[in-house]
């Protein structure tokens, strides 16, 4: 069957190019260009195979700020229909950005699954599902690395600790995907450019007061390797074999 | 102080029961198939969930238990303990404070530290969340004589439905106490390779570990077996890694360790700006030569 398929987008600052202090250990945040989160790019293209494999309607949730455009587009680019960008995040939140985020869910008509990643690339929290599936009161199919539709349900499979699982749920429901799922596509300039011509919907989140942690440090922790590098492999491995010898017990 | 501590997993139960035994009474909740790994957790109460476990009925299961009668609830971050963690927070309404390694209670305040920016940092963070998820591995689990008093719940029924269920090899290994880890990456090529590896496993008595895409991409590892922030966390005394590259969420798993190796053909890989001895090269021909220089 068709599927409304809503996709929940996170948009972060691209930490691979952040650098922290050498001296302070301080993250340098400053100047750092905006990306589409890691998993959210999972995320998205999960809800986009399914489009293409069951038809329907694939919907962007971004909770960012004014300058979360430019990830919607990459989203529309890369298939995504339609899409709503929250102003007002706050920051790292995840209560606040369940709450606000499954207010705008319910004003959705008609949806059948809602995907997002199961633990973003910079705060890492994990926790953001299963807030979801308890302010939605859905059922949650977490951590996928398949999905299927089959005759109503959600079919996922999925690696808990110690064993594999095939599990399913009925529509509507939630579904976290791990980065294992796929391989985001890289969508052709032609539909970067007609994604750039694409409305967006933008409204201001209505934040309520939930009390965010007091955060007493954030710094890089030091690191005071040695960083002997030899070029020559037999010298080298010569040095190296003394040190690990003195360490085998 | 009243604890209640849930986990999948019975090893993490222990692990967290361990470091709370002290700061109060601990009640242990995990699935029936892990009792024999919590017994010996020093929880004065445990609780075995029977039946078919997801995220909605074991949250369902927890909630029911009177959650607002303990200070806080600890739950193992592992794929289920995460969702569950979310479902009760939505539900009560209590914060989480999420992924702790480290904590300290204080006059109804707690304080926890954590990985942040894909691990480039460490967040330090105060709040007055009653929920917490900590990284398994975090604590050194020790025994307890003190039995606990049993109890047997049976979930409730749920709209999940389980259709399969592997059970994976569990190898026993247990590479976050390992000595010496000899840790490959993508930079093996394929699973045939690995057994090129072994002889420097042998060699050191060491234990082998993996990147993550060579855990759970291709799967040439067992996932017990992978290092880095969504991985375990090690602390040998020596840390060899083979064709890893050294993104930081790798590094996030290897940090603690004492002495760390590196081996790798590119010699601008990050990989070298976090080891203590590098050698740039291609590692099927350095590993023989390490090996054969080890027996000298
Ligand atoms: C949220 C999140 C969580 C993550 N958690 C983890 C985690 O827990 N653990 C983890 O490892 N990763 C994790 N990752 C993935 C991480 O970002 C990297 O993608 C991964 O660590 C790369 O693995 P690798 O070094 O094996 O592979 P690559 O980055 O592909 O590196 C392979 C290296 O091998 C070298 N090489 C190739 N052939 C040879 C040869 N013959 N001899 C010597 N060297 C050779 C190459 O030069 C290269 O440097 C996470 C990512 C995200 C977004």
């Amino acid at each position: 069957m068709a599927l409304n398929i809503i996709v929940l987008i996170k948009q972060i600052i691209d930490i691979d190019q952040m650098r922290t202090d050498p001296g302070t250990g301080i993250p340098v945040t400053q100047g750092i260009p905006l990306k589409v989160e890691t998993l959210s790019k999972n995320a998205i293209e999960a809800a986009v195979k399914l489009k293409e494999k069951y038809g329907g309607k694939v919907t962007g949730i971004i909770f960012g700020t004014e300058k979360s455009n430019a990830a919607m587009k990459e989203a529309y680019a890369m298939g995504v229909d339609e899409g709503f960008i929250i102003t007002g995040y706050p920051g790292n939140n995840p209560s606040l950005t369940a709450h606000v985020i499954s207010e705008k869910i319910k004003s959705i008509q008609g949806f059948n699954v809602v995907i997002l990643g199961n633990q973003s690339a910079d705060s890492y929290t994990g926790v953001l599902p299963g807030l979801m599936a308890g302010k939605l009161s859905l059922p949650l199919l977490g951590n996928a690395v398949s999905i299927e539709e089959d005759s109503g349900s959600i079919k996922i499979r999925r690696a808990l600790e110690d064993r594999d699982q095939i599990v399913s749920a009925p529509m509507p429901c939630i579904v976290s995907v791990t980065q294992e799922i796929n391989q985001p596509r890289l969508p052709p300039v032609l539909q970067i450019m007609a994604a750039g011509r694409k409305p967006i919907n933008t409204e201001q989140a209505s934040l309520i007061d939930l009390p965010a942690g007091k955060v007493l440090s954030n710094l890089a922790p030091k690191s005071e390797r040695k960083r002997l590098i030899f070029e020559d492999v037999e010298k080298g491995s010569e040095e190296v074999a003394k040190i690990i010898r003195g360490e085998i017990k | 102080m009243k604890f209640l501590v849930f986990s999948d997993v019975g090893k993490n139960v222990s692990e967290i029961a361990t470091k709370l035994r002290d700061l109060g009474e601990v009640h242990s909740f995990t699935l029936k198939s892990q009792r024999d790994a919590v017994m010996k957790s020093g929880s004065k109460k445990l609780v075995l969930l029977d039946g078919t476990s997801f995220s909605g009925n074991v949250s369902e299961a927890l909630l029911k238990s009177d959650l607002s009668g303990y200070d806080y609830v600890f739950i193992a971050s592992t794929p289920l303990g995460r969702d569950i963690a979310g479902i009760i927070s939505a539900k009560t309404g209590n914060m989480i404070a999420s992924e702790a390694f480290d904590f300290t209670i204080d006059n109804g305040k707690i304080r926890t530290k954590r990985f942040f920016f894909g691990g480039k940092t460490i967040m330090e963070e105060e709040t007055g969340a009653k929920i917490v998820t900590v990284s398994p591995g975090s604590f050194e689990p020790s025994e307890s004589p003190d039995s606990p008093a049993e109890e047997t719940i049976t979930l409730p029924g749920s709209p999940e439905k389980l259709l399969e269920e592997k059970d994976r090899e569990a190898g026993g290994t247990n590479i976050e106490s390992a000595g010496i880890i000899v840790s490959v990456g993508r930079g093996i090529g394929s699973k045939e390779a690995i057994e090129k590896i072994t002889p420097l496993v042998t060699a050191t008595r060491g234990e082998l570990a993996g990147s993550r895409p060579v855990c759970l991409d291709y799967r040439w590892l067992s996932e017990e077996r992978q290092v880095g922030l969504s991985g375990k966390k090690v602390k040998p005394r020596v840390y060899i890694a083979l064709g890893i590259s050294g993104q930081i969420q790798h590094i996030a798993g290897m940090r603690g360790s004492k002495i760390v190796v590196a081996v790798n053909k590119d010699k601008d890989a990050p990989i070298f700006q976090e080891c203590d001895y590098g050698i740039v090269g291609d590692l099927f021909q350095i590993v023989p030569k390490l090996v054969e220089k080890l027996k000298k």
